[in-house]
């Protein structure tokens, strides 16, 4: 808290706000080759990201050392005389916000008995089905994030995670599968070491399929894909004024099936880093951004908000090299009518190759699937050799079908498997 | 107490970024931030341990006992003896840059985007932006051998996004350089141009008929298309683990007689690697060659447990262990002409531009995105078609190229695996492909 002092003392004669992020992270893990443990690592991070505005123009600097915050905090000053200046309505004071870290278990420890036994149980998992294990890794993380500005606002939290993945090949079928969260309770080596395996293994001997139009279930993991590539795009603020969103101009209006929701809920349990403030200290909330079909809602930071005259939506996240906020989402819960996406016929896909090749302004893709199989009767059947689905995003927000009840948690999304009628999928058969 | 590694490296990376935002005519940032990563590899007893640590820590001609310590630590928890192979070191000088970015004021660079900024025009644009970054480090190496490097490197480039918008319909025309060679954003018109038009043909494209074709692959899709089906799958650790169908194929015919695929770290393009990143030389290594399996790309673990290809081609994020990577990677000429290849073709479609790739090299599936496309119908030219991708299986499409052309174009990029990206170049001529599998929405 020194430094934070320090700086936000030294800058308060030469900036009209200062805000300060302090991230300090630890981790451990292993990586499996084949059968063994080929590498063990261990990681120290740093990160002190300096934000200065001044007459409504805003400069950023970051570090990795933070000996040389003198130098970061002149690069800041330097960086907001650039920027084009916005009618700027000041960054947020102090709220009595609970610092009780929603995301942090006290058993993960930086302990290599722990990622020992994490390793077995996936390679215990994998097992039950006869593939062979190319790579897979078990690591343990903490953090603490200490977030300060100049209007005495002062947050500090802690959090963990540990993360899991295999690898496994059958001949010449592949099966990857993960795992993650900040409670190790959350996490299920043996299954997921069990997943690789079956898509490895079951995946063999599949056919060609004919072209033609098919119902499509696509898991969590695939159609979480298809949100990042365009729909998540298309609710940022920043998008939406700049004319770079499919969504500009459709508030209040359909975008989906009137049973759909896309719902940014930062206090959902099922959620990886649920926090209280977001990126820039701003209290969370939920946003619904489609509600029963309607746009409701675009994603906004301070910046995007306070430029275009918007209600700030909390939505800041901190991502990339210059550690600037920059909009993002904290749990994309999206929820449809529940059904058994399984029983009647159609292609499950597990994964997709080439989702980020997506248009993100139009929203058609064609990507080849991984690990297909036909599902009926409530369960993936007889495997697909190959295939290539199109379609466009946006209007597949139309069809579905269905939800499952079971969700997955992928990053920053909270997604079920999801059944879409009437996709079309390129084959090499005949 | 001394302690017993096998080998260790140190590889120090510190620098400046400097990213410049303009969107739509305002300057969203504009501003400079420092990283200073360091990485300590140990050869345990077993196998390798790994410890990242801020840079102001590891002095790499003077490498802390601590931390050697620390990282032979870490490999406590490996199970399998790994073993590496002595490979020549030694490094190539960087090219002098004909501007050093270093050099120009950030004033002067924003003055220069802006400027450019205005030629991204057009009745239709309804948005504009243009990205720049300038990414200046200085990389340092030491080894258990005594080998010493260290070098300084200036990467910079910008890209720049045109959307174009009529009656419900949104379309992106996206041009970029990125260059080891100096700043390259001075009088840079064309691509905003470019970017302009691009975007305001498409909304007059059609969407594309799936379904099997003959395909023409431009130069930069066609480096995409080998850095994809090729290059990954020819990574030594990915043929180790028994995640590539190029295992056990060395010396067998693999594609077509046409065909000769490179990767080239020591080539001064913006994949250049002066030294690789575990302190070995950098030298092309051909992968395939007349349509035969030559070489695997390798790092020092690689080349001692499955031998067939060099070393030279492992590398890293700052803070980050290297891992095999490709580098420069392109299909060398061939000698037939632009139009003999499209003429050839006769019914099929040319597909240009790259929105990026993805493979899985151990199914052999590939699949790739081009910009935009043309429908080519009696040898000639027709219409233009919009999101059209290419996807397939990597050995039956080495056999499918029937031309190879005599234009080879090099373009940067940078590459994702494992969680690490790297700046690399693809390139090749103009391809034919016969009874290529082309993703469209609309079908028969």
């Amino acid at each position: 808290m020194k430094l934070i002092d320090e700086i936000l003392r030294a800058a308060e004669k030469i900036t009209d706000e200062t805000e300060i992020l302090l991230a300090r992270s630890e981790s451990i893990g292993a990586d499996l080759k084949q059968n063994d443990i080929a590498i063990g690592n261990r990681t120290q991070g740093f990160g002190l990201i300096i934000r200065v505005i001044n007459n409504g123009k805003i400069g950023v600097s970051c570090t990795d050392n933070p000996d040389s915050w003198k130098k970061c905090l002149d690069a800041a000053l330097v960086s907001s005389r650039f920027a084009d200046p916005i009618p700027w309505k000041g960054l947020p004071g102090p709220e009595n916000l609970s610092q009780e870290p929603l995301a942090y278990d006290n058993r993960i420890t930086p302990d290599p008995d722990l990622i020992m036994e994490l390793i077995s149980q996936l390679k215990s998992g994998s097992d039950k089905y006869p593939a062979n294990i190319t790579s897979g890794s078990a690591s343990l993380a903490w953090s603490e994030h200490t977030l300060a500005n100049s209007n005495g606002l002062l947050y500090s939290v802690k959090g963990t995670s540990a993360h899991i993945s295999l690898e496994m090949i059958a001949g010449q079928s592949t099966g990857f599968e993960h795992d993650a969260s900040w409670n190790l309770d959350l996490i299920d080596p043996e299954k997921t070491g069990e997943k690789a395996a079956f898509f490895a293994s079951k995946g063999q001997g599949g056919e060609e399929i004919k072209t033609g139009s098919y119902d499509v279930i696509f898991s969590p993991t695939a159609f979480s894909q298809l949100l990042d590539a365009a729909i998540i795009p298309a609710l940022s603020g920043r998008n939406v004024h700049t004319g770079r969103s499919f969504f500009a101009g459709k508030s209040g209006q359909m975008v989906a099936h009137e049973a759909i929701s896309v719902i940014d809920d930062p206090f959902d349990t099922r959620g990886l880093a649920n926090c209280a403030w977001d990126g820039e200290g701003m209290p969370v909330k939920k946003i619904p951004f489609i509600e029963n079909g309607i746009l409701k809602s675009y994603a906004y930071d301070l910046r995007t908000a306070y430029r275009y005259d918007q209600t700030p939506t909390a939505s800041a996240v901190r991502l990339g090299q210059s550690g600037a906020p920059s909009i993002g989402n904290h749990n994309l819960v999206l929820s449809g009518p529940e059904i058994s996406v399984f029983d009647e016929k159609g292609i499950f896909v597990h994964d997709l190759i080439g989702a980020h090749t997506a248009n993100p302004m139009s929203g058609d893709f064609s990507v080849e699937l991984s690990s297909p199989f036909f599902a009926h009767d409530g369960e993936l059947c007889e495997p697909i050799r190959t295939g290539m689905i199109s379609g466009n995003i946006f209007e597949i927000l139309f069809r579905i079908e269905g939800c499952s009840k079971d969700t997955r948690t992928l990053g920053s999304s909270i997604i079920p498997y999801v059944r879409i009628s009437d996709l079309t999928v390129i084959g090499r058969g005949s | 107490m001394t302690i017993p590694y096998r080998y260790y490296d140190i590889r120090r990376v510190s620098g400046e970024v400097t990213q410049i935002d303009v969107d739509n005519g305002k300057v969203d940032q504009a501003g400079t931030s420092f990283f200073d990563k360091a990485v300590i590899r140990v050869l345990g007893d077993k196998g390798w341990g790994v410890f990242s640590v801020s840079g102001k820590e590891a002095d790499c001609e003077k490498l802390s006992e601590n931390f050697i310590r620390e990282a032979y630590a870490t490999s406590k928890v490996t199970t399998v003896d790994i073993t590496i192979k002595d490979t020549p070191s030694s490094i190539h000088s960087v090219p002098s840059m004909r501007e050093n970015p270093a050099d120009v004021s950030l004033d002067e660079k924003v003055s220069i985007l802006l400027d450019l900024y205005k030629s991204i025009e057009g009745r239709d644009i309804v948005s504009r932006r243009i990205n720049f970054i300038e990414k200046d480090e200085t990389v340092s190496f030491s080894d258990s051998h005594g080998h010493f490097y260290e070098y300084h490197l200036c990467r910079n480039g910008f890209s720049i996004m045109a959307v174009a918008s009529r009656s419900g319909i949104v379309q992106m025309g996206y041009e970029r350089d990125h260059t080891i060679s100096g700043l390259n954003i001075r009088h840079r018109y064309d691509l905003a141009h470019e970017a302009a038009n691009r975007a305001e043909h498409l909304l007059d494209a059609r969407p594309c008929k799936g379904g099997i074709m003959h395909a023409v692959l431009d130069p930069e899709l066609a480096g995409v298309f080998a850095h994809e089906a090729v290059g990954h799958a020819s990574e030594g650790d990915l043929v180790k683990e028994g995640s590539s169908i190029l295992k056990g194929k060395i010396g067998e015919t693999i594609g077509s007689p046409l065909l000769t695929i490179v990767d080239d770290p020591s080539l001064t393009e913006f994949g250049f690697c002066p030294v690789d990143d575990e302190g070995s030389e950098t030298k092309r290594t051909d992968i395939i060659k007349n349509g035969i399996l030559m070489s695997y790309l390798h790092s020092k673990e690689t080349l001692a447990s499955m031998g067939n290809g060099d070393a030279g081609h492992c590398r890293g994020m700052p803070g980050i262990e290297p891992i095999v990577r490709m580098s420069n990677t392109f299909i060398e000429n061939g000698d037939s002409t632009y139009d003999e290849i499209i003429e050839t073709c006769k019914s099929g479609i040319l597909l240009k531009g790259s929105r990026g790739g993805q493979v899985d090299p151990g199914r052999g599936m590939f699949q790739f995105n081009a910009e935009y496309g043309y429908i080519i119908q009696n040898g000639e030219l027709t219409d233009m078609v919009r999101d059209v991708s290419l996807s397939g299986e990597i050995l039956q499409t080495l056999h499918s190229i029937s031309l190879v052309g005599n234009d080879l174009a090099l373009h940067p990029g940078y590459c994702g695996k494992g969680g690490q990206t790297v700046p690399v170049t693809d390139g090749s001529p103009h391809l034919l492909l016969n009874n290529a599998v082309v993703g469209g929405c609309e079908i028969d």
